[in-house]
């Protein structure tokens, strides 16, 4: 189970991250959510589909790595080998949280997930030099930023999407090359037929909003499902 | 009387006339034709706003007419319903049975009923059979946030508030389905040589003139009752009550649980029914004058809220009186004139057949509504056989409830089983449930009102003995090995079920916050 609890160089000057992709349980995870902004590095090395938050209902979307749960084709031998790794992977343990304030907005703050497999005592990036972050925590700092903006715009465009029915369910059958065969359910992707029917204003509309140009990125990222596909195949 | 059919108009605008004026516009109305619909209402007749249960029927009613299902459930009020549960119905010392609306597990092509009768003494049917039942019991929703619009994991209907739910139908009707609303009261009626009703004159806003006329004017009946005098046919001797006391109680606090059924339970001359929305519970005594002063009727009320919801709440309620006498239209269309709601009759809401009965009925006038004049005489005659065939179905389930109880503490329980208040078809079935299990050729019509699971909910619910083994015949053996295997199934399932999803309220908040997805 997570804990987060608020980063402070008081309590976290000792404390260190593990930062290589792959080394740690944290990171064997089916998929990670991901962003429109993000997509265009996405795309080069994994599918895009989107899913529905069990909590609320709306759809998010991610970068698939693996058929089942808990699988993570990309990860072999403790190394994740992709030449982009999500910003969701790569902000781990960290995420920004809200404390409540006296007036009405609450406050941002990063916060750091104390039982994370990232964290460690001996060995990875250190947070803080004296009361000062280090470049890998202001690094972090950054990434958490460009996240929230990028989730921020994502609102924008998974409501785009589903004013216009753009979504639609999708399911694969997938048979391996010895003969065991997968389905992959749950999942929805851009329905194609729609979007081909949207009118000129709509796209004008999406295009000076940067909803179409991510559109676009997540269609053809679908190749990408023939990686995965392979790399399952290697490992049987 | 070779004329096409392309104006409807609807006389009243209460549930019944919004829903008949959605179904029928949302087949019909076109840009690309002459259709058009006309709902005239009067500003000055408050809309009763009684029959605040549906059948699931409703959830492909309101998507067919292209209404958003989170929009219903933020504007109406609405909770779900996924069945009945009865109380002291069979003996009257506080036992209890469920009535859901998923059918018993496999259905469709086994019936667990003979084999649930090795088990009849551990475990009551509706829990061996039906996985909802868990969820029931624990005022948990038939589904969660990520299930989309009208998509369920387990059946369900709803329960509403009318008067906001004729107030959501107005809305979609005027602004998405091109009805035209007509505020005004009705002054006269002027009618054809044949007979037919030609237009409608008003108060306010003249002459409106059609080719049909939908009658839901409630119990006055303005068209079918008042203008042609077509009478009624009193069901009475069946079914007893004709009168209800009526109560809205507030929840004690904002976090009480809604419950999952329409609760109803048997008094001394009636029962009460208990419907909880999101905001408030809906709570009624539909008794018989007959049998029931109504001092006597409205203590029995005022005890049971107060029992279930506090003295307070009981100090409170403000109960409001109806009267109705039990039965419907001898014919429901007559000329170029259908009557749909309270004006083609009225019964006790025991199975919530007042809203069901509406959405069949427009249902019906949408999909065959008549090329032009002349055949109209036919679709007539058709719906006409149709509706006396279902009034009919519906009382014989209704007095089935009431021929099952072995309550014999007052008259009112006695008399209900007295031979000649029984209708004939019904006795014919007792009969034959004696020996057989109800199954699908109990059954004779493809859309019958209540498919034969319903029966076994209610039959062996209250205690019905079916005299079968059945093991007995060769064949059954291994049926029932199957069986067993299945009631093992349904239980994995209900605990599953019960595991994962939210309660009733949990998921209400999440669909004010975060709506539910079309897909």
């Amino acid at each position: 189970m997570s804990n987060y609890v608020v980063l402070s160089p008081e309590t976290h000057h000792d404390t260190r991250v593990l930062t290589e992709p792959g080394k740690t349980q944290a990171d064997v995870v089916q998929f990670a959510m991901t962003h429109p902004l993000e997509f265009r590095n996405i795309q080069a090395c994994y599918p895009i589909f989107f899913s529905k938050s069990r909590d609320t209902g709306e759809f998010f979307p991610l970068a698939l790595l693996g058929f089942e749960k808990n699988e993570n084709l990309f990860i072999t031998q403790g190394q994740w080998h992709a030449s982009y790794i999500p910003m969701m992977i790569e902000r781990q343990p960290f995420l920004v949280g809200y404390q409540q304030t006296a007036d009405e907005n609450p406050n941002p703050v990063v916060s750091i997930d104390i039982n994370s497999p990232k964290i460690s005592d001996n060995e990875g990036q250190r947070l803080f030099e004296g009361n000062k972050p280090t470049d890998y925590m202001k690094g972090i700092m950054a990434k958490l930023e460009a996240l929230h903006q990028g989730h921020e715009h994502g609102k924008g465009f998974i409501s785009a999407l589903t004013d216009n029915d753009l979504l639609e369910p999708f399911s694969l059958d997938i048979t391996l090359n010895n003969g065991t065969s997968n389905q992959l359910m749950g999942f929805y992707t851009i329905n194609e037929h729609k979007l081909l029917e949207l009118d000129g204003d709509t796209l004008a509309n999406f295009n000076q909003k940067g909803y179409l140009q991510p559109i676009y990125m997540a269609v053809a990222s679908y190749a990408r499902i023939r990686d995965l596909i392979d790399k399952k195949n290697a490992l049987i | 009387m070779n004329h096409s059919i392309n104006r409807v108009v609807v006389v009243g605008g209460g549930t019944a006339g919004w829903l008949s004026a959605g179904i029928i516009a949302a087949e019909h109305y076109s840009s690309q034709n002459d259709f058009e619909l006309y709902l005239i209402e009067s500003p000055d007749i408050p809309t009763i706003g009684v029959g605040e249960g549906t059948w699931p029927s409703m959830r492909s009613t309101l998507k067919k007419m292209g209404i958003s299902e989170t929009d219903f459930f933020r504007e109406c009020s609405a909770s779900f319903k996924q069945g009945t549960q009865f109380y002291n119905w069979t003996y009257g010392k506080g036992e209890t049975y469920s009535h859901p609306f998923t059918a018993p597990h496999h259905f469709n092509d086994k019936n667990l009923a003979p084999h649930w009768q090795t088990i009849r003494e551990e475990t009551p049917f509706a829990d061996a059979v039906c996985p909802q039942m868990p969820l029931i019991n624990n005022q948990l929703a038939p589904k969660d946030i990520t299930t989309p619009e009208y998509a369920f994991n387990v059946n369900y209907g709803y329960h509403l508030d009318a008067g906001k739910f004729a107030e959501l139908l107005r809305k979609h009707c005027v602004k998405q389905l091109g009805v035209k609303h007509i505020s005004a009261n009705m002054t006269a009626i002027n009618s054809t040589e044949e007979g037919d009703i030609q237009s409608i004159e008003t108060d306010s806003s003249g002459t409106i003139e059609g080719d049909l006329f939908i009658d839901c004017s409630g119990t006055r009946a303005l068209l079918i009752g008042e203008h042609f005098k077509i009478p009624t046919l009193s069901k009475k001797k069946y079914l007893f009550n004709d009168s209800a006391l009526a109560a809205q109680v507030a929840y004690e606090t904002a976090e009480d649980p809604i419950q999952s059924c329409t609760l109803s339970t048997a008094q001394s001359a009636g029962w009460i029914w208990d419907i909880g929305l999101p905001t408030r519970r809906g709570i009624g005594h539909v008794y018989s004058s007959q049998y029931n002063s109504e001092e006597n009727a409205r203590a029995e009320l005022l005890a049971y809220i107060k029992d279930t919801a506090g003295e307070k709440a009981a100090e409170k309620a403000s109960i409001r009186k109806i009267t109705f006498d039990p039965g419907h239209r001898e014919k429901f269309w007559h000329k170029n004139c259908v009557a749909i709601g309270m004006s083609a009759g009225f019964i006790e809401p025991l199975e919530a057949s007042a809203l069901v009965l509406v959405e069949l009925s427009a249902a019906m006038v949408a999909e065959q509504l008549p090329a032009n004049r002349k055949i109209m005489d036919i679709v007539a005659k058709r719906f006409n056989e149709k509706f006396s065939y279902r009034w009919n179905r519906i009382i014989d389930f209704i007095k089935l409830h009431y021929i099952l109880s072995k309550r014999a503490d007052t008259a009112y329980w006695v008399d209900n089983c007295r031979a000649d208040s029984v209708p004939e078809s019904l006795q014919e079935l007792i009969d034959i449930w004696h020996y057989q299990v109800p199954w699908h050729r109990d059954c004779y019509h493809i859309d019958e009102m209540f498919p034969s699971a319903s029966f076994q909910y209610v039959l062996y619910g209250m205690d019905f003995k079916t005299q079968i083994n059945p093991m007995s015949r060769r064949a059954d053996r291994e049926a029932g090995m199957q069986a067993q295997a299945m009631f093992v199934e349904n239980s994995k399932i209900a605990q599953r079920l019960a595991a994962s999803m939210p309660t009733n309220r949990e998921l209400i908040n999440k669909i004010y916050k975060y709506g539910l997805q079309k897909i």
